[in-house]
């Protein structure tokens, strides 16, 4: 259940193919893109509303006829909506390299699926001068893939865009601080609708919806149950979920997820023109586990688990995930040196089915109690 | 038929090969003695070249890997990395190292092959695929005083690279050649450098051409004997590659010319995709039997770029940009078309796909290659599914299903009779 002033968000949420459908039938553009670092302003100033893809729970049977079972259950679903034709508006597909799994698939999608642009973008790990003059370039081929004639996309347009991007991830960061604080009257499954509506929303509309919430919330301390805990993870599609956690009595105080807070840290970069305000964003972006050090993940956490007042960190990760996978012995002996106990949790593409989430949830906070 | 075991091995240079190994990982061994900085690094990029022109000892954990499987230490090696807490879905190179260098690096007792010395050095890649990160942010992790140079590289597909990625990438090899210097304590000839250049351009010329004899039917050799690769993943840019690849063409070219098949009657020509079973090399001579010879895999044409001694800045760059995406699933249209091609030029009368648990790069694709196989050209794949270093992974019986099957369907189409 979720409260009156997120509704409009989960509604969102839930009606966004339909939507999406009604506008590509009245001329507007999709196009899609499987994670984050996907810069969305481009795709927007190039005409084209950017649709974070999903996979959702379910099954999966089409998609094994063109992609191994040891792929994570997010591709996997994806991929088979799509070639059930639930991705039949989107006029193709932008990604960057994050992990193998992304790349391999967008290459597939391309093979398979109809839609006309499909674009691999490669991101500089480093950030020096060279890599950022770098990574203009790579966004203005971007751009040229996206429309011939790039002066279609003015600075100025560019720079409205950046703005009205700038405008949402910084609400999205008042709504976390407020939550930092104690004083965030909504759920941590109501916070996760509030983002993902945000990445199959048009922005403008979107934009507008947050300053609605913002303005609704009263600015007072809000009563705390449940043993305050960190989740960290990519995506957690589903926000009941992030319900199950806190109905086990674990209170999500913070998250380090891609449907999270991840992307919308730092809300927004510096720079002479959009582009440049762009690459900075980007360059900046607190570490994803496909894209960092687990040491540098290891600081951050830390950092939020300062902040938060985390007693505890749930790892929430999705199968055969190499990126989170692999920094977790890492991770975990850094957090055993702050005494931070974790909990390590794989979904499947049906993760509720599995009971054993549920008791291993349980026998976690009594541990964490005791 | 046993769950690991070796290849048998045809060729005379075999036993060379065995010399060229031991004699490698005895230099490793030797450069701290010698005074040469040991400089750890992931294969398949120009960071090789650069190390021999300095006179740098290159060493390649992922190639310790095969090593450790062939001399049975990769058990161990998973028990040491899994009771860290890597999962058992990473890949297998990434468990088997990590398991290694926290583990048996630091027992007693030495493989036959010795152990791999200290770096001095890490070439921590940003780029390729995760896996190969992930391992080297472990490694720094477990040699905190070795220096660490982290280096951008455009993953991007062959077919799609433009000139801002080459700019970058020649970019990123200048900074790295300044870091080796400086860490290494040794300036670069570029003179030297262009010899090593030329050096590689030649092995790549005599791979090259070495290819080029299994057009010849029957296949003077098969994919039992891909240990030769050794040198090109550890010897490029140095006159020890060029002769020993010498030594295979020469022995090669003979063989194809007396009509020496690998078999006597040589019925069905097969292609490899996807990286062997290292621990169990013999499969590839399992489909002999039948009459089958194994005769290409995914890395016949993957070592063939040839590089241009009077550019050796961009042809480094250029190598280093090429060699992932050739084989895994950035550039699928183009790993498609190298298929298609080897097909052709080899006369492949099916494809075997390892489904490879260990490594979704390189799986990733498979299944439109095959599609494409079967519909231009009408040749037929078999999936076997298994894993690269993780014996686990794989079952005998049904390897052994699926590879009887598909071989009766195959000399069933060219007319043999059953049985
Ligand atoms: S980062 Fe993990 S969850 Fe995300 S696409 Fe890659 S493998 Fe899947
Ligand atoms: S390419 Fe494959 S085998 Fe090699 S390190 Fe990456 S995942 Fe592992």
């Amino acid at each position: 259940m979720c409260s009156e002033i997120v509704n409009s968000f989960v509604q969102a949420w839930h009606d966004h193919p339909a939507r999406l459908r009604r506008l590509t039938a009245a001329g507007r553009k999709c196009i899609g893109y499987f994670c984050t670092y996907t810069p969305v302003e481009i795709l927007y100033a190039a005409g084209f509303i950017p649709v974070r893809i999903t996979g959702g729970r379910g099954t999966v049977e089409k998609a094994y006829s063109l992609a191994p079972d040891f792929i994570c259950p997010f591709m996997k679903r994806s991929l088979e909506k799509a070639l059930a034709g639930e991705y039949d508006y989107l006029c193709g597909v932008i990604q960057s390299y994050t992990c193998d799994a992304a790349c391999g698939m967008l290459n597939i999608w391309k093979e398979n699926l109809k839609g006309t642009h499909y674009h691999l973008l490669s991101l500089p790990y480093n950030d020096n001068d060279g890599a950022r003059t770098y990574l203009r370039l790579e966004l203005k081929a971007l751009m040229e893939r996206l429309v011939v004639d790039t002066a279609r996309i003015s600075a100025n347009a560019l720079g409205q865009v950046v703005d009205l991007y700038d405008g949402i991830r910084q609400r999205i960061s008042l709504l976390y601080a407020g939550r930092f604080k104690g004083r965030l009257p909504i759920s941590a499954q109501e916070l996760a609708y509030v983002v993902l509506a945000g990445q199959v929303l048009p922005p403008q509309d979107y934009h507008e919806q947050l300053e609605r919430l913002i303005h609704s919330i009263d600015d007072k301390d809000v009563e705390q149950t449940g043993v305050p805990v960190l989740l960290s993870g990519s995506l957690v599609e589903e926000p009941e979920i992030l319900g199950a956690v806190e109905a086990a009595g674990l209170r999500i105080v913070a998250d380090d997820l891609c449907t999270g807070l991840r992307p919308y840290s730092p809300a927004f970069g510096r720079g002479e023109d959009p582009v440049d305000r762009i690459v900075d964003r980007l360059m900046a972006r607190s570490p994803c586990p496909s894209r960092s050090k687990a040491i540098q993940r290891a600081a951050h956490l830390r950092t939020l688990v300062m902040k938060s007042g985390a007693k505890a960190v749930i790892f929430l990760v999705q199968k055969f995930c190499t990126p989170h996978l692999a920094d977790i012995p890492i991770l975990a002996e850094e957090l055993k040196k702050m005494d931070i106990p974790i909990l390590v949790l794989e979904m499947d593409e049906h993760w509720q089915s599995s009971g054993q989430f549920q008791g291993r949830l349980q026998s976690f906070l009594e541990m964490i109690v005791l | 038929m046993e769950k690991t075991q070796k290849s048998i091995k045809r060729l005379k240079s075999g036993k060379a090969l065995n010399q060229v190994v031991a004699e490698y990982y005895l230099e490793c061994m030797q450069a701290p003695r010698e005074g040469r900085p040991v400089v750890w690094m992931p294969p398949m990029n120009g960071a090789i070249e650069m190390c021999y022109a300095m006179d740098l000892q290159p060493v390649f954990p992922e190639n310790w890997s095969p090593v450790c499987a062939a001399f049975g230490l990769t058990p161990r090696n998973f028990e040491v990395a899994e009771g860290m807490g890597y999962s058992r879905d990473l890949c297998g190179y990434l468990r088997n190292i990590i398991g290694y260098v926290n583990g048996p690096m630091q027992a007693e007792a030495a493989m036959p092959l010795g152990r791999l010395p200290e770096p001095d050095i890490l070439l921590s890649p940003n780029g390729g695929c995760v896996p190969v990160m992930k391992i080297f942010h472990a490694l720094e992790r477990r040699f905190p005083s070795a220096k660490v140079f982290a280096g951008d590289l455009p993953q991007v597909a062959v077919e799609e690279i433009k000139q801002h990625h080459m700019d970058y990438a020649v970019q990123e090899g200048a900074r790295l050649i300044e870091f080796l210097e400086h860490a290494g304590k040794r300036k670069l000839n570029e003179e030297r450098l262009r010899e090593v250049v030329a050096l590689s351009d030649q092995a790549c010329a005599l791979w090259d051409e070495i290819m080029t004899y299994r057009r010849v039917i029957p296949a003077p050799f098969s994919a039992a004997e891909i240990g030769i690769m050794f040198v090109m993943v550890t010897r490029q840019g140095t006159a020890k590659a060029v002769d020993f690849l010498t030594l295979v063409r020469d022995e090669i070219q003979e063989r194809a010319h007396q009509h020496q098949g690998v078999i006597a009657d040589e019925k069905l020509r097969l292609f490899w995709d996807n990286i062997p079973l290292w621990y169990n090399m013999g499969l590839f001579n399992y489909f002999e039997k039948m009459g089958g010879v194994v005769v290409a895999e995914t890395y016949s044409a993957a070592w063939s770029l040839r590089l241009d001694p009077s550019r050796p800045f961009e042809s480094l760059a250029l190598k280093s940009l090429r060699s992932y995406p050739m084989v895994s699933c950035v550039s699928v249209e183009r790993r498609k078309q190298m298929l298609l091609n080897a097909c052709r030029e080899y006369h492949i009368d099916g494809v075997i796909m390892h489904r490879n648990k260990s490594c979704l790069p390189i799986t990733l694709g498979q299944m439109d290659i095959k599609r494409a196989l079967e519909t231009e050209l009408g040749i037929p794949t078999v999936f076997i599914d298994a894993d690269h270093m993780d014996a686990r992974n794989f079952s005998v019986a049904q390897f052994q299903a699926r590879a009887d099957a598909f071989m009766e369907m195959l000399l069933a189409r060219k007319g043999y009779a059953h049985g």
